[in-house]
């Protein structure tokens, strides 16, 4: 069977501590956005954590959550996308063509968990770092939108690297740079049609939920709630 | 500077290649397979320790063509596990800073203003030497100083015997944090001076008295992977975590409750719980009979009657009392002490307040037995180095080292950093002619930092050895840049959470982009041109070496292992046991090959009920009556006992403020923990992630209260105290008390370079110089500020 690549995130283990967004920003080369466009909220963050505050002092429930792209079963991204830029492949990872994308940026506005960037600027690196750069992963130019693609570059090496040593791919061969980086192990990356898969498990543990699971989009990231 | 995409795929051309050679993407829970090749294309995955903070994780870089391109945890360091924090990662940036100093520079036109012109290592190690030889020709050896900063292991001791041979007894260790473990409480408790481990994983519950044990912890990977498995990592077992902090800081968040406190307080609090445990008799009856001393009124050897804990705590720190001053209900109190006593083993964490504060904290542990015991606070052993060989120092050297020491204080205790400034300003005993400062930029990241500004412009000559032209290395006369830790030798003694000793190498990984010089090597070149007794001390001719002579006695401790894959760890315990040893390695270049192959070396036993190293204090017990202190922080005069029991501390708090009516709570987020991180775009954009708050500083206020001052949301304001004043954008928080307002630690640098200079505002220039009589230390949450639209 085809594989369903999905990721679980408990929510009750997650300390809040960013370092998925750090790892993405290493892994995936995304642009440096200084301090006045960052003022202007165009920073890019294919994983980011987000604060829920609810209540009023000192009666407060404030909420940490790590959201990258839920890469939809249903995605709304694609059927809004007037060039066929964003698809979804066999395996259900929601991908962009960046040559394609012609920057309208329907997609951003359509996605209900707003995990799309669009880049408003030529990406630059000082000469200094260039050669720092992942080489496993493209750049964006500018006036194309990006996002979370479940590191899939490292799906492709690990495919390669298991087809070159003659084996099946293992649960192990293919995580994202956010879930190797998580140091509460908060994280969990794999197989959502392998019934076995630590991934399945948890997802029908009684804690599991999805984010705006009422709008139909069937998300491949499912969380784990906070408490008992 | 445009980046093409044919400029990409020239770059990555060799990508195909590394892959057709199977050198793909490493299976994290596999060791890589080493190759020893460097050819185009092909990747390698080299051990180090990250540097980005104190907390010693073991990192692997990937580095293609010589270049680092990325990190990731070494995933046979026991301290991490393959995992890292954000501040790990964006190593790389440090790493590629492009504002990075590229050669020594040596100062033109005025201090301070930042002009420098560039000379050579030769030119350098001359103008060093010939002032340093000049200092001996005239007795005046006493007068070099070397500020030290936060950093570990053998370049410390060598610091030290340089200064020791050379004749100064100043080496001023400047490394206190208010973020810090009560270590202050822990020596007035058991006698010990030195970082505690707290049992995290195997903990019931923990309570923490303001530590930002998931933002600000000294070794922040180790705690959050400890938390991971406290709150789930054991079946039908959730530990239970109450954070009790003026501000709601992303600890708190995480906590299963919030207790909201006046700033400065937490440990009259902590009084309060005691009293509580007290009186409901909820404490560990067993431990506090065979290894607690002074809990009970005592006599001395002269038959004098002292006052005990029970007795003091019960009669002056009531439910309504302790209420009254920390603003926490008494039925909250109640029921912390009776959760704390009954969910054991609990864990009471608190920060570097004032140092009975700290002790009221410390003492809950004790008052349930948590120390010593599994999921309770550990004192780990150290790694057994092979000392240095002794050695004789001349009569130039003696004379120096007889010389009063410009921090004054004895037995070290607290920070002496304040009162060396103090001295210098006075010139009281002496002024020092020459100040190396390493690792430490005192400008910066020491709460009020004019005084080390008006202490600076004392000292004739300042060299500083950072590799960044930092806001202290700015103001320096000569500097001599570092290499980056990812360019160079360095032993990581450190410990984990369960006690475990390890040792981490850090190694190069690149060779150096700049013409910078690892400053333990620079050192040994001077001790070579000034010859002599001080060349006998010191006979190594790099660091390496002295890090090879003292690594001789862990190989022959014959204790501990190479670190291995998780399964060893059991293995090598249950042989040590038995009292086997049967390392990987048979002879000590084995031994050193595979400590850098693997990334290090650890102990994974801990001994349990080893009172002497437990308890270092007169009575060989924990002191609920710290006997220890009144040598230590009461050299004169007669003490009550009720200045060393646990007891509140005078807060200064009512005295200014009618101007002034906001205590300022300075903060630290993950991202900006220490001061080294400014220059880190990942960092700088992710910094206050709870308010979207990025490359900026802003001040955190209740709403109410701001709507009061019709103060909105993203607006302007100054924050001013009687030191000075910040502009900073003002951000509703509704997790601010409403008479507190909070400022993040770690923007407004005012050297650095274009990710950090200028960037934000310094929120410690607004500290108050009051310091702790003990500490030497300002104290935090007494400064008091106003604010205003700017």
């Amino acid at each position: 069977m085809m594989h369903k690549w999905g990721m679980v995130i408990d929510l009750d283990r997650c300390s809040g501590c960013q370092a998925c967004m750090a790892a993405c920003h290493a892994e995936n080369n995304i642009a440096i956005v200084g301090p006045e466009e960052a003022a202007k909220g165009r920073t890019i963050h294919w994983i980011e954590l987000l604060p829920y505050i609810e209540g009023e002092f000192p009666h407060i429930k404030a909420r940490l959550l790590p959201r990258p792209c839920m890469h939809c079963e249903h995605p709304a991204c694609i059927k809004v996308c007037p060039v066929g830029a964003t698809y979804a492949n066999e395996e259900g990872i929601v991908g962009i063509i960046h040559s394609r994308c012609i920057g309208c940026r329907y997609c951003t506005t359509a996605c209900p968990y707003t995990v799309r960037s669009f880049n408003w600027y030529e990406p630059r690196w000082p000469k200094e770092m260039k050669g720092s750069l992942n080489r496993d992963v493209s750049v964006r130019k500018k006036g194309v939108v990006e996002k979370c693609s479940f590191c899939h570059h490292r799906l492709l090496r690990a495919r390669e690297k298991a087809r070159a040593e003659n084996r099946e791919l293992l649960p192990d061969d293919y995580i994202p740079a956010c879930v190797q980086a998580c140091p509460s192990q908060a994280m969990y990356f794999g197989d959502l049609n392998d019934p076995f898969s630590k991934v399945s498990e948890l997802s029908r543990e009684r804690r599991a939920f999805k984010l705006l699971e009422d709008l139909g989009t069937e998300p491949k990231v499912i969380y784990l709630s906070e408490g008992m | 500077m445009k980046f093409s995409r044919r400029d990409f795929l020239k770059m990555g051309g060799g990508v195909g290649v590394a892959m057709a050679l199977g050198g793909g993407f490493v299976q994290w829970t596999h060791w890589p397979e080493s190759d020893s090749s460097n050819a185009p294309g092909i990747e390698k995955w080299i051990p180090t320790i990250c540097g980005q903070c104190t907390g010693g994780c073991g990192t692997l870089v990937r580095v293609i063509d010589g270049w680092a391109v990325n990190i990731a945890g070494n995933p046979l360091h026991p301290l991490n596990r393959g995992t890292l924090c954000p501040k790990g990662i964006a190593g790389l940036q440090a790493l590629y800073d492009p504002d990075r100093l590229r050669s020594p520079l040596k100062r033109i036109g005025n201090r301070g203003e930042g002009h420098f012109e560039p000379i050579s290592w030769k030119e350098a190690l001359h103008q060093v030497s010939k002032v340093l030889i000049e200092l001996r020709e005239k007795g005046e050896t006493h007068q070099l100083v070397v500020l030290g900063g936060r950093y570990r292991g053998l370049m410390r001791s060598l610091w030290e015997r340089f200064l020791k041979a050379f004749g100064s007894p100043n080496y001023i260790d400047n490394q206190f944090r208010w973020e810090d473990p009560p270590l202050e409480g822990l020596l007035l408790t058991q006698g010990i001076y030195d970082l505690p481990a707290y049992d995290i994983e195997k903990a019931q519950y923990i309570l923490s008295f303001g530590s930002g044990i998931l933002e600000s912890f000294w070794s922040p990977v180790q705690m959050l992977r400890g938390y991971g498995h406290f709150r789930r990592g054991r079946p039908g077992l959730r530990g239970r975590f109450v954070q009790i902090e003026s501000r709601l800081s992303s600890t708190g968040i995480k906590a299963d409750e919030w207790v909201p406190i006046q700033p400065g307080t937490e440990g009259v609090l902590a009084l309060g719980i005691a009293h509580m445990i007290l009186k409901e008799g909820l404490y560990h009856k067993a431990f506090i009979a065979e290894q607690a001393f002074g809990f009970e009124n005592w006599k001395d050897s002269e038959g004098r009657e002292h006052l005990g804990f029970k007795e003091f705590i019960l009669s002056e720190y009531e439910p309504a009392v302790v209420s009254k001053q920390t603003g926490v209900p008494i039925d909250q109190i109640i029921r912390l002490a009776r959760e704390f006593s009954s969910n054991l083993p609990s864990l009471a964490i608190g920060y570097r307040d004032r140092p009975f504060h700290q002790m009221a904290v410390s003492v809950l542990n004790g008052l349930v037995g948590s120390i010593d015991v599994p999921g309770g606070l550990l004192i780990p052993r150290s790694v057994p180095y092979r000392p240095f060989p002794s050695f004789s120092e001349d009569t130039i050297a003696q004379r120096g080292n007889s010389q009063r020491p410009l921090f004054g204080r004895n037995e070290g205790v607290g920070s002496p950093s304040y009162l060396f400034a103090k001295n210098v300003i006075s010139g009281k005993p002496y002024k020092p002619k020459v100040l190396f400062l390493y690792y430490t930029n005192p400008l910066f990241s020491n709460p009020n930092p004019e005084y080390f500004f008006k202490a600076f412009q004392e000292i004739p000559l300042i060299i500083s050895f950072s590799p960044y032209l930092d806001d202290s290395t700015k103001f320096s006369d000569l500097v001599l840049p570092d290499h980056t830790p990812f360019e160079r030798w360095q032993d990581d003694p450190v410990f984990l959470s369960n006690g475990f000793p390890a040792l981490g190498i850090r190694q190069p990984v690149v060779s150096p982009l700049y013409q910078t010089k690892a400053t333990g090597d620079f050192l040994l070149e001077i001790v070579r041109e000034l010859g002599g007794q001080i060349q006998k001390a010191l006979p190594w001719n790099e660091f390496k070496e002295v890090m090879i002579y003292c690594l001789r006695g862990v190989f022959e401790a014959k204790r501990g292992d190479i670190f291995g894959l998780q399964f060893d760890e059991a293995w090598t315990r249950l042989l040590q046991r038995g009292g086997w040893s049967v390392p990987t390695y048979q002879t000590f270049e084995e031994f050193l090959n595979l400590l850098y192959e693997k990334g290090g070396w650890w102990d994974p036993v801990y001994d349990f009920g080893e009172r002497s190293r437990v308890f270092r204090t007169p009575s060989n017990k924990f002191e609920f009556y710290a006997q220890g202190s009144q040598k230590t922080l009461f050299p004169v005069g007669k003490i009550k006992d009720s200045n060393v029991l646990p007891h509140a501390e005078d807060l200064k708090q009512g005295e200014t403020d009618q101007p002034y009516p906001f205590t300022l709570h300075v903060f630290r987020t993950i991202s900006l923990t220490g001061g080294r991180n400014a220059n880190q775009p990942w960092l700088q954009s992710m910094v206050g992630q709870h308010l979207f708050e990025r490359w900026r500083t802003w001040v955190e206020i209740n709403p109410e209260t701001a709507k009061k001052m019709s103060i909105s949301d993203g607006d302007w304001v100054w924050v001013e105290s009687r030191r000075g004043r910040i502009k900073a954008i003002a951000r509703h928080y509704k997790g601010t008390l409403p008479n507190v307002v909070n400022i993040p630690f770690g923007q407004g640098h005012r050297g650095g370079g274009r990710w950090s200079k200028g960037i934000g505002e310094n929120p410690y220039h607004l500290i108050d110089d009051h310091l702790d009589p003990v500490t030497g230390f300002p104290v935090q949450g007494t400064t008091k500020v106003k604010i205003y639209k700017a």
